[in-house]
């Protein structure tokens, strides 16, 4: 009991960084989860759109930009070229279509006019210049009658009207899995770097050397010290998980309440596991607190960074995530991964994540044995 | 006097580990994350060939504009390819949708219909590039329609009578599918070319490491200072001027700062490839100013704040990171959200002079972005540095 | 005789404490002057006030005949300190620790180089010369904080408790240090908590409490405040309250206390007490193991003076 008590005291003295990122966990959980309503329909993605217009908002200038406002997110930025080009840097918009002082007139008169744009180059800006290019071709092929401009338009809106049939096939719940497996992603850097930091915090204030002397010589059983400290360490990293899964409640919702969430629960369950004993072994091999500090932090954020914590797996170099399989992170947050794309949750479906998991308690048993192995030679040595 | 204690401040930095751990090894670190990460997020973000599948029937077989179509978007010697095709059952299109290697497949009966399981860029190319071919096929038609009629109509005004109805829409209908052939719109892409905005997080690292110096200018001149440390005392009651002290302390800890941010920087260049432009100068005017800016946090904390060492590394650490999250370190939308709405506070966080000031010389070139940064990390480290003189000329305390 | 440092009327407040309450005194040339005084007494404040550390509130110091200022620097290029924490650098070693502080003084190269081996020579840490201060155990850091206070051998000398917590044989090394250092013609101020090394150091010895100076003087001059010449010490096993009644009825005899099994008798002067006792004892056939006399220390002074303890 005793051995609790300090332990209660001691880690009150460390509950700065607990805090620290619980606070990053909820900032960042709520700063990237887009919260949509379910679709069960088909949605065409739009891609965001700036358009500066220089010519008259009206007749075909007017109708090139109804369609563009139609199928695109139109953003409306103050239009200084700093903010224009600062926009396009950080994706804020993906194409930038000027249409020219005069396009009217010069349109009408056949004289082809150029349209000048900005493009971030990547898929949602391909599929904008794609639009533009479709509206651009059919305009310019009925143009090619004589037809008033009225009529013009009405002909243009009509072929560009036209949708085909599209069927969406799965149902799932996309939007709020995606939440769901990005916060659980993200947890991986609060448990590495917070859970596993602060445990070892407390273990070098338990073994630093004039404590442990002082304990071996103590009419406690040293082995049921161990244990009782073991214990307490368990104790913790299982309440800051249940602190991190009530979180989860609150911000992912529903879908923890189903056989998906009961999986990232579990998922998470273990993975905490193979934390605390990466942190015995941590703690068993430092004892300076300023070198704990720094492997921590080089461990939590190679491991989040390299196993897609923070960057999405499927952004990931292939090679990164070669040597990522060496870490229990990964295994970890591929499995929140799979996840996501799985339907109903049968044995056959989740097979391949409960091998994850043994992936993760392996690593952890891994831990143990040279937790125990180094601890043993250091008892002999000492 | 002056050197003496420039080369042992000097010393006594790069013996501590932990230090330069965090000054040091730490950047170069973080950076071999980030490049590790963000290397191919660009490059994925890029459109690229979509898989799909067509159901190989006899609507389809039969109609001529879809098939040549897709044949041509679908070869993978063309310049123009977008898809990967894969002619084949319903059954067998169900099975690869459903294990996700197709976006999604083709159903040509009465109508073409799409098949996709679930919302995405792909799935909405593929929509696209069907309704093109549908419209198009309409289009033609219309299209050939109506010149004919248009052209008829001219001659009968012009009053020929005798037409050959056959040969003129014929003509007409080469003519139209010509035209729609060799459709040139006319679009052009006037985009700076250094897009790459993963670029930002390096710039935010230069950031962190120029702030985080400030940690070695704020341990060089506690150990300066009676009322910090017990060296101070000792060092004070020597008869060595404090100016000629605090002088060599803090050029000895920007020598080290900087040496630690070369070596950053040539890692950055040389080995993960970082670009920041083509402005040499500027880029080392910037970084000079950048971890003066450090530098004068690190004074100014060391001897404003009275409290003890780890105390101040612990403002330091947090003005840093606060500042780096603020200038996109951990997402770069938080820079521009700032920079967007709440301005004047990025105009007043160094860490955001440093970034930006990296970012318009990357993006903008040499312009006066530019400079409005390099005079704010002026006026930044000479406010920082005008207060820690005035609380430095006490050269008694009341307590220490 | 000449002064080397002259404080008058000294006064040090802090908010509501007078931590030094106007002390007025003088060190002369070549002394060892002891500070004597409980933990809080005011000798740390002292010494950081003359050494222009500390503003204070009050009076004047003159060292070596000049005003003390922060910027007096051919007087600070005389005085050398020991303070009571260990000012050392972890980062660097014995060597380079001393070459650093006895740098800020002396510029030749050659001669710093031998002072540095005096220095190290004089606390005995030759053999240490590369060895980090993390490496050296208590005692062995306490002669290295000396060696870097002294090894520019100044004129003047503080030293500010520099044996708390030292191993005895450390003491005695850093004591002898401390004669070798005078031997070579400093002046040294002392501040202690340690009568005994007071004692067996100190030329002259000043004793301070709550900021005032209650007695100065030579260590036998100090002795004769106390008003007792002897203590006497005698083992002795269930002796009658009838019997200590007597003894304090003899001559001289000052106070009786029995305690444990130990009777002490104070004397306030004379000669043969101790005979004079044992006559008592034999006379009336009591039996004692121990028989012991002692001369006061400056702990009964302080005791006499103060009514408490020296050490807390």
């Amino acid at each position: 009991m005793i051995v609790f008590k300090t332990y209660l005291k001691v880690l009150n003295k460390c509950k700065m960084p607990i805090i620290l990122y619980t606070v990053i966990l909820i900032f960042f959980a709520v700063f990237n989860m887009q919260t949509e309503d379910n679709q069960i329909s088909f949605e065409q993605e739009k891609p965001d759109v700036l358009i500066i217009n220089k010519d008259e908002e009206v007749g075909v200038t007017k109708n090139l930009m109804d369609y563009i406002k139609n199928n695109s997110n139109l953003i409306h930025i103050k239009e200084t070229k700093d903010n224009i080009n600062d926009a396009l840097f950080y994706r804020d918009v993906n194409y930038i279509i000027y249409i020219p002082e005069n396009y009217r007139e010069d349109f009408l008169n056949k004289k082809n006019p150029i349209i000048e744009i900005k493009s971030t180059k990547d898929y949602q800006a391909s599929l904008a210049e794609m639009m533009l290019d479709r509206y651009l071709k059919t305009a310019n092929i009925y143009n090619q009658t004589s037809m008033s401009e009225e009529e013009l338009i009405k002909s243009i809106n009509n072929t560009l009207e036209k949708e085909v049939e599209i069927e969406l096939t799965s149902k799932i719940d996309t939007e709020n899995l995606e939440n769901a497996s990005f916060y659980f992603n993200f947890m991986n850097y609060c448990i590495l770097a917070g859970t596993i930091y602060v445990i070892c915090l407390v273990l070098s204030s338990f073994k630093s050397e004039m404590v442990n002397k002082r304990t071996i010589v103590s009419s406690m059983n040293y082995k049921k010290y161990n244990r009782y400290l073991l214990l307490s360490n368990g104790l913790f990293a299982f309440f800051a998980w249940l602190f991190y899964i009530a979180i989860s409640f609150v911000l992912v919702g529903d879908i923890m309440f189903t056989s998906h969430g009961m999986i990232y629960i579990l998922n998470s369950f273990i993975f905490n596991f193979c934390a605390l004993t990466l942190a015995f072994l941590i703690g068993n091999i430092l004892t300076n607190k300023d070198a704990m500090n720094g492997i921590i932090n080089v461990i939590a954020l190679g491991s989040s960074f390299l196993c897609g914590a923070f960057v999405p797996m499927e952004f990931l170099p292939k090679q990164v995530l070669n040597i990522a399989h060496i870490l229990p992170s990964y295994w970890y947050i591929k499995t929140n991964e799979l996840l996501k794309n799985i339907e109903v949750c049968n044995f056959e479906n989740i097979k391949p994540l409960l091998l994850n998991m043994g992936v993760i308690l392996c690593f952890s048993l891994i831990f143990i044995i040279i937790t125990n192995i180094i601890s043993n030679r250091k008892r002999k040595l000492g | 006097m002056f050197t003496h204690n420039f080369k042992y401040s000097i010393k006594i930095l790069f013996k501590n580990k932990s230090l330069i751990f965090w000054t040091f090894a730490f950047p170069i670190i973080l950076a071999t994350f980030f490049n590790m990460a963000f290397s191919d997020i660009e490059k994925n973000e890029k459109l690229d060939i979509i898989d799909i599948a067509i159901i190989d029937n006899e609507s389809f077989r039969e109609n001529q504009i879809f098939k040549e179509t897709f044949q041509e978007l679908g070869n993978n010697k063309s310049k123009e390819q977008l898809f990967k095709i894969e002619y084949t059952n319903e059954e067998e299109a169900r099975k690869l949708l459903e294990s996700d290697k197709i976006s999604g497949y083709l159903l040509l009966e009465e109508k073409p219909k799409v098949i996709v399981s679930k919302n995405g860029i792909n799935q909405t190319i593929l929509k696209y590039v069907v309704e093109e071919i549908e419209t198009n096929s309409e289009m033609f038609q219309s299209v050939s329609e109506r010149r004919i009629n248009e052209k008829i109509q001219e001659e009968i005004l012009k009053g020929k009578m005798d037409l050959d109805y056959n040969a003129l829409s014929q003509e007409i209908i080469q003519e139209t599918m010509k035209m729609l052939q060799n459709q040139k719109i006319q679009i052009k892409d006037i985009s700076n070319p250094n897009l790459s905005y993963t670029m930002i997080e390096f710039y935010t690292l230069i950031a962190m490491t120029c702030l985080y110096g400030g940690i070695l200018g704020m341990t060089s001149i506690n150990k300066c200072l009676a009322n910090m440390s017990h060296n101070g005392k000792r060092i004070s009651i020597s008869p060595v001027s404090k100016t000629k002290l605090i002088l060599s302390s803090v050029l000895a800890s920007y020598l080290v700062q900087l040496i630690g941010i070369v070596l950053l920087f040539l890692y950055t260049i040389f080995i993960i490839k970082v670009d920041y432009g083509n402005h040499l100068p500027q880029i080392i005017l910037l970084t000079l100013l950048g971890s003066l800016a450090g530098l004068s946090l690190g004074v100014v904390t060391s001897t404003v704040v009275k409290k003890n060492e780890n105390m101040k590394t612990g403002i330091i650490l947090s003005i840093t990171m606060l500042g780096c999250f603020l200038s996109g370190m951990m997402g770069i939308t938080m820079k521009y959200i700032i920079d967007k709405n709440i301005p004047i506070i990025n105009k007043i966080n160094p860490a955001n002079m440093i970034t930006d000031g990296f970012y318009s010389l990357y993006y903008y070139g040499v312009q006066n972005r530019f400079y409005q940064n390099i005079i704010s990390l002026i006026l930044f480290s000479a406010i920082l540095i005008g207060i820690s003189i005035i609380s430095l000329r006490r050269q008694k305390y009341d307590s220490i | 005789m000449k002064n080397s440092i002259e404080i008058k009327n000294l006064t040090k407040e802090y908010k509501e404490l007078k931590a030094v309450d106007n002390l007025s005194l003088e060190v002369h040339e070549g002394e060892i002057l002891g500070l004597l005084g409980p933990n809080g007494s005011g000798k740390s404040t002292t010494i950081n006030c003359i050494l222009s550390l500390l503003n204070f509130t009050k009076g004047s110091i003159k060292i070596l005949n000049k005003e003390m200022n922060p910027n007096a620097y051919d007087i600070k290029k005389e005085i050398g300190v020991v303070f009571q924490e260990v000012a050392v650098f972890e980062e660097l070693n014995v060597y380079d620790n001393i070459d650093y502080f006895c740098g800020l003084y002396i510029k030749n190269k050659k001669t710093r180089k031998q002072y540095i081996e005096d220095a190290l020579s004089l606390v005995g840490l030759e053999n240490y010369k590369k060895f980090y201060p993390k490496q050296l155990s208590g005692g062995l850091l306490r002669r290295l904080n000396i060696a870097c206070g002294v090894a520019h051998k100044p004129k003047i000398i503080f030293l500010d408790e520099p044996t708390v917590a030292v191993d005895p044989q450390s003491r005695n090394n850093i004591l002898d240090g401390i004669e070798k250092l005078r031997e070579n013609g400093a002046t040294i101020i002392y501040t202690t908590h340690y009568m005994e090394e007071v004692e067996i150091i100190c030329d002259r010895v000043i004793i301070l409490d709550k900021g005032k100076i209650i007695a100065s003087g030579t260590t036998d001059e100090l002795k004769l405040l106390a008003e007792i010449e002897e203590k006497v010490t005698v083992e002795v096993i269930d002796l009658g309250e009838k019997y200590i009644e007597e003894i304090k009825q003899m001559k001289h005899v000052d106070q009786v206390t029995y305690h444990n099994n130990n009777l002490l008798i104070t004397y306030k002067k004379g000669k043969n007490n101790l005979l004079t006792l044992m006559d008592y004892l034999k006379l009336k056939k009591i039996k004692y193991n121990k028989i012991y006399s002692e001369r006061p220390t400056l702990n009964d002074v302080f005791l006499y003076l103060t009514g408490k303890e020296l050490r807390d």
